[in-house]
């Protein structure tokens, strides 16, 4: 976790979890995403690349929040994985956030699907 | 008081702070813009996307410093008349050639370090995706600057009840 608190900056409200899901490794996330927090996320993604985990989905049916640097991270780790042969799933049934993927076109961009894939 | 313009209400009131370019203070930003929103009387179900708008529109400024490298305060006003007004102006003023120097990576690769390279492209492209979000999500929406001696001001304001309808901003 990042700090709290010499400079009087929150904690990052931002809960990550992993588990996996057929083939896929299953980042859960849970807050708010944002330009503070999203380096947490985008950190979780870097590391089960470097594991060689490169079938991922990002669980954002419980989180809070996102913004634009969420989004960011979205296509930063659907290229990084797809360019190692992998492939990232979105997963959102959150209204809230389809409707930021939906009006930024990233709904045909990413793989977004309201449940991780089982197979 | 810069609520001239609204003399719907007898006492247009303003509310502006600042805050130092990091990351840290979006939110604070952000949950502020709703909480003053909410006792201006923003109908609920828009008390979201005034959240989304200011926290993006704090996001830009906070990138726009980074990139200049200045840190000077990001400046955010509320003014509350015949529309709840939000406005952020950001202090990264019009230095293109340097900015086109930055932004060319994004397009070829670039050459920053391996570590942050990541980091780098995300946060370029965040800097556009504000863009498109803000202008999917805000219907009065007005960006101004920049030009050598002045940032960019992200100008947004929504209905309040009682008020004309028509964004006349």
């Amino acid at each position: 976790m990042r700090g709290s608190s010499s400079d009087g900056a929150p904690e990052p409200e931002l809960g990550l979890s992993l588990s996996a899901v057929g083939a896929y490794s299953v980042i859960s996330v849970t807050g708010e995403i944002d330009m503070y927090t999203a380096p947490k996320l985008r950190e979780a993604v870097r590391q089960l690349a470097a594991e060689g985990r490169m079938l991922v989905a990002i669980d954002l049916t419980p989180t809070e929040f996102c913004d634009s640097t969420g989004l960011g991270v979205l296509i930063g780790a659907r290229r990084r994985l797809t360019d190692a042969g992998g492939a990232l799933v979105v997963v959102c049934s959150n209204p809230r956030i389809s409707k930021l993927l939906d009006l930024t076109g990233l709904d045909k961009v990413l793989d977004v699907r309201e449940a991780v894939p089982s197979e | 008081m810069n609520a001239s313009k609204h003399e719907h209400r007898a006492e247009p009131v303003t509310v502006r702070f600042a805050f130092t370019p990091a990351a840290a203070y979006v939110r604070a930003a952000r949950l502020v813009a709703a909480d003053v929103a909410s006792h201006a009387g923003v109908v609920t179900g828009l008390l979201d996307e005034v959240r989304q708008a200011v926290g993006e529109a704090c996001t830009r400024a906070v990138l726009r410093h980074r990139d200049s490298q200045i840190d000077d305060l990001v400046r955010i006003e509320f003014s509350i008349g015949d529309r709840f007004v939000a406005k952020i102006t950001d202090n990264a003023r019009d230095m293109r050639a340097r900015s086109e120097g930055r932004r060319a990576p994004v397009a070829h690769g670039g050459d920053a370090r391996p570590n942050d390279h990541d980091a780098l492209e995300e946060d370029t492209l965040s800097e556009e995706i504000t863009l498109i979000v803000l202008g999917g999500l805000v219907e009065d929406l007005v960006v101004t600057g920049p030009d050598s001696e002045n940032g960019t001001t992200v100008s947004m304001s929504w209905p309040l009840p009682g008020g004309p309808q028509s964004a006349d901003h």
